[in-house]
């Protein structure tokens, strides 16, 4: 079969869209990088678990179903803030190990406590405006990736004024530059830190429900491949870096949809793999990360 | 011996060391003294190789030692120790030294004996650099659970233990008293008279004026003088660069600076 | 007996998969690479035995050497990285590995029967031990003479310089640069010998399990590799075994009863445990008071340079 150029660039459109929440995934890996030098690894599960607990809620209790996507990441920064307490609060600073392994226990909770409330089957999730297909000349725009790529932007900007525009964001980098003299100028670590990962639970919240309403059904089977993905897009970026995550999110969408025109579905994700392996030799700082600090 | 010649490190457009030439003879001991900020770290991590260099050469009797590792030049005859202590803390005292432990040329031993090989045979040179470093009831205790001066000592031994030619010290007496400054002066005295050169950054002053043959100061990156420690004490410009003020002596006044 | 012979196999290679992840965070790295090499000794051996009739033994030897081979091409790249750039590279590895065997299609006739890893389907006929008369006890005993050879092997190391090395590069890297210490070739070399480890043990599994296909090595298998030594803790070959025995033996055979609520309760013990024991079951006080009970005068450091 020959594949059009259009066919080429309408994928890559698809892909881009679908790529904001690969950022948003990615944007809470590395932030919370960035606060404490740890990786979270339950991240992408709790991200699930709050769409999940926001679709229930409004199964359950009838009201509109565009409230899910309130409801979700309000959800993730609760179960944000809870992995925070029983992963990251207690752990020794220096030890990276204890917090990463526990991080893994959180995700095996996390996701064994939805497929034992689902008996293991997908849900159907809501999405918005699929009934809308905007077209561009030859090209097309789905309606539901057009919400899904609006409502992660809008996120983004809302974080960014929240961690460079007021104080508590001062206080997250403060504390991930320097702990003790944070703590000196009266910074609450802890709480910061709390605070830190409650933020991104809500991103991630968010992140979750955009994935479920772009793909139509939610599945705990969702887990894992978008911990990898986020993970990816993280080290491309470049560890804590903001706007590496968000360029970064897009292009893996983007090369993605690609891979999985030229390649098909199975061998989609080699190639992905591939992408990151090129980064790691050829830019192992990823596409914004700062080079090895001095001594 | 140790010869810097015209050697530069920049990190984002800061000279931390701009054009350091230096030589050092072999058996003296040469100190490297300035305000914090001068380069001295910067300049003993760039004859390490820890980083390269991004001008400069480092030869080390008569070897061009540029774009070695850290771990060849400990081969090629430099140990050193660290600022802030960076011991193996989980490991043993011993297992410290026996990690860092060089075989003199004449008793090289295979690959397997080296690494595979029981300790029987090195036992005695290990026990009598504790003994040296005044550790030498401490050698099966693990090094996190050391005293901080006993952490001190046991980095000067580890990098004993690897039979260097040169040694360099960064800040040995950083946080000590002043009769374990006077044990540390006199290590270094044993170190000389053994044939090792020693380069001994240091802010502690009496340390340096009593121990040390000659010494360089350095202020932003460069070299600003050098000489014996009566010439460096009567040197308005080291006393200049250290308080702001040629009226202050340095002996005195640097020790809490 | 059958039951408990086959959950004795089951220990005995996740304990060999622990302690390819243990010898790699004795230098402070973290890979999920570990599976990806377990798979690749598995279809390798597999392939040597099924399609080629080789014996097990030299089937086992080429795919722990297939491992050990791949772990070190992947070394050098891998260790110019650190910390979680690693292991994110690592999962990476791993799914490649895995994606390219559910991919592998290579069907085969041997004497009469097409065999043969069959992409999406599997790798269905490794029957090297029933076609050869083996019972399960005998296999038991086989797969038990390799782990109590390697922690052997394992052991011994932690008593030689190259074992305190190793735990030096753990600690420091710059410093133990700064002693004399080449730490690109002792990760590599640690790098290497984890991938021999773990292919061996994917090699023992394929023939044990007699089908594989790429769902057995997912992501979710790399990490119990890491977590049997960080829960077990690493001053100790020992602690990996425990872990294994407990996590495979108490918690995941011992708990059928709990049904579906078992795995939620993995999940939880493991955040528990890393509270309450954040370096490990085994950490260093235990090992040493274990070896004071025991009569070895000082403890662990006493006896480790004897």
């Amino acid at each position: 079969m020959a594949i059009d150029f259009i066919d080429v660039v309408q994928a890559i459109i698809d892909g881009l869209l679908f790529g904001s929440t690969y950022a948003l995934i990615g944007l809470g890996f590395t932030l919370i990088f960035g606060a404490m030098h740890k990786l979270n690894l339950a991240y992408a599960a709790s991200a699930i678990a709050g769409a999940y607990v926001g679709l229930a809620v409004i199964l359950m209790s009838g009201l509109p179903i565009v409230l899910t996507f309130v409801l979700g990441p309000v959800a993730g920064g609760f179960i944000g803030f809870g992995v925070y307490i029983t992963c990251f609060r207690y752990m020794p600073a220096t030890n990276m190990l204890a917090p990463l392994m526990a991080s893994i226990g959180a995700l095996f909770f996390i996701d064994e406590i939805i497929i034992h409330a689902t008996a293991g089957s997908p849900l159907a999730f809501p999405a918005v405006m699929d009934d809308v297909f905007l077209e561009v000349g030859e090209y097309g725009f789905r309606g539901d990736l057009i919400f899904v790529l609006v409502t992660s932007l809008i996120a983004m900007l809302v974080l960014l004024y929240v961690l460079f525009g007021t104080r508590l964001g001062l206080a997250t980098r403060a504390v991930s530059q320097q702990v003790v003299a944070a703590e000196l100028c009266g910074i609450a670590s802890h709480r910061t830190n709390a605070t830190t990962f409650a933020i991104t639970g809500v991103l991630g919240g968010l992140a979750g429900c955009m994935a479920a309403a772009a793909v139509g059904v939610i599945s705990p089977l969702l887990t894992v491949p978008i911990t990898v993905k986020g993970l990816i897009v993280t080290v491309i970026g470049g560890l804590g870096s903001i706007p590496g995550a968000i360029v970064a999110g897009f292009a893996v969408g983007g090369f993605e949809n690609l891979f999985l025109l030229l390649f098909g579905v199975n061998q989609r994700d080699i190639y992905v793999f591939l992408l990151l392996f090129v980064f790691l030799v050829f830019r192992p700082n990823g596409l914004f990360g700062k080079a090895i600090n001095r001594d | 011996m140790l010869e810097l010649d015209d050697l530069c490190k920049h990190f984002d457009g800061i000279r931390a060391v701009d054009g350091l030439s230096l030589k050092i003879e072999r058996g003296e001991v040469f100190g490297l003294i300035g305000p914090n900020g001068s380069g001295k770290s910067t300049t003993v991590n760039l004859i390490c190789g820890v980083f390269p260099a991004t001008r400069g050469t480092v030869t080390l009797a008569g070897r061009n030692l540029g774009g070695l590792p850290p771990h060849r030049r400990l081969n090629a005859g430099i140990s050193r120790t660290f600022q802030n202590i960076r011991l193996f803390g989980e490991l043993t005292v011993w297992q410290n030294l026996w990690i860092a432990r060089r075989d003199a040329p004449s008793e090289e031993t295979g690959f397997m004996k080296n690494w595979f090989g029981s300790s029987a045979r090195i036992r005695e040179a290990i026990d009598e650099t504790l003994e040296f470093a005044g550790l030498a009831g401490r050698a099966n205790d693990l090094a996190q659970n050391l005293a901080f001066g006993e952490q001190r000592r046991l980095e000067l031994a580890r990098a004993v233990s690897a039979r260097p030619q040169l040694i360099l010290l960064d800040e040995p007496a950083a946080g000590m008293n002043r009769e374990e400054v006077e044990d540390l002066k006199q290590r270094i005295l044993t170190l000389k008279n053994s044939g090792i050169t020693v380069l001994l950054v240091e802010h502690v002053m009496e340390l340096v004026m009593g121990v040390t043959d000659r010494i360089a100061v350095l202020n932003f990156g460069k070299r600003i003088a050098l000489g014996t420690p009566g010439e460096i004490q009567g040197n308005d410009a080291v006393r200049e660069a250290y308080l702001g003020s040629p009226d202050v002596d340095i002996a005195e006044g640097s020790r809490h600076a | 007996m059958a039951y408990y012979f086959g959950l004795l196999q089951t220990i005995g290679i996740h304990t060999l998969l622990g302690l390819s992840a243990y010898i790699l965070l004795l230098t402070g790295q973290l890979s999920l690479a570990q599976v990806g090499f377990f798979a690749i000794g598995a279809y390798v051996s597999g392939i040597l035995t099924v399609i080629f009739e080789y014996h097990i033994v030299p089937g086992l030897f080429a795919g722990a050497l297939a491992g050990g081979f791949f772990a070190f091409l992947v070394g050098f790249p891998a260790l110019r990285i650190k910390g979680l750039m690693l292991v994110v590279a690592t999962i990476a590895f791993s799914e490649i590995v895995r994606l390219f065997f559910f991919n592998l299609n290579w069907r085969v006739m041997v004497n009469g029967v097409e065999v043969g890893p069959d992409s999406t389907q599997g790798f269905r006929e490794i029957r090297f031990y029933a076609a050869n008369g083996w019972d399960t006890l005998d296999v038991v005993l086989f797969i038990w003479l390799f782990v109590i050879l390697i922690m052997a092997m394992l052991w011994w190391l932690d008593r030689v310089r190259a074992g305190a090395t190793l735990r030096a590069v753990g600690a420091d890297e710059l410093a133990a640069q700064s002693s004399g210490v080449n730490i690109v070739a002792v990760k590599v070399a640690a790098m290497t010998f984890g991938g021999v480890i773990a292919g061996l043990a994917g090699g023992l599994y394929a023939h044990s399990a007699t089908y594989v296909d790429h769902l057995t090595f997912s992501v979710l298998l790399a990490t119990f590799a890491v977590a049997y030594p960080i829960l077990g803790g690493l001053s100790s070959v020992f602690g990996t075994l425990i872990a294994v025995i407990f996590i495979q033996g108490v918690l995941i055979e011992g708990m059928r009863f709990l049904g579906d609520w078992r795995n939620i309760f993995f999940g939880l013990l493991i955040i528990v445990a890393m509270n309450f024991r954040p370096a490990g079951l085994l950490d260093g006080n235990v090992v040493a008071q274990i070896l004071r009970i025991v009569g070895r005068g000082k403890g662990s450091d006493g006896e480790r340079h004897a």
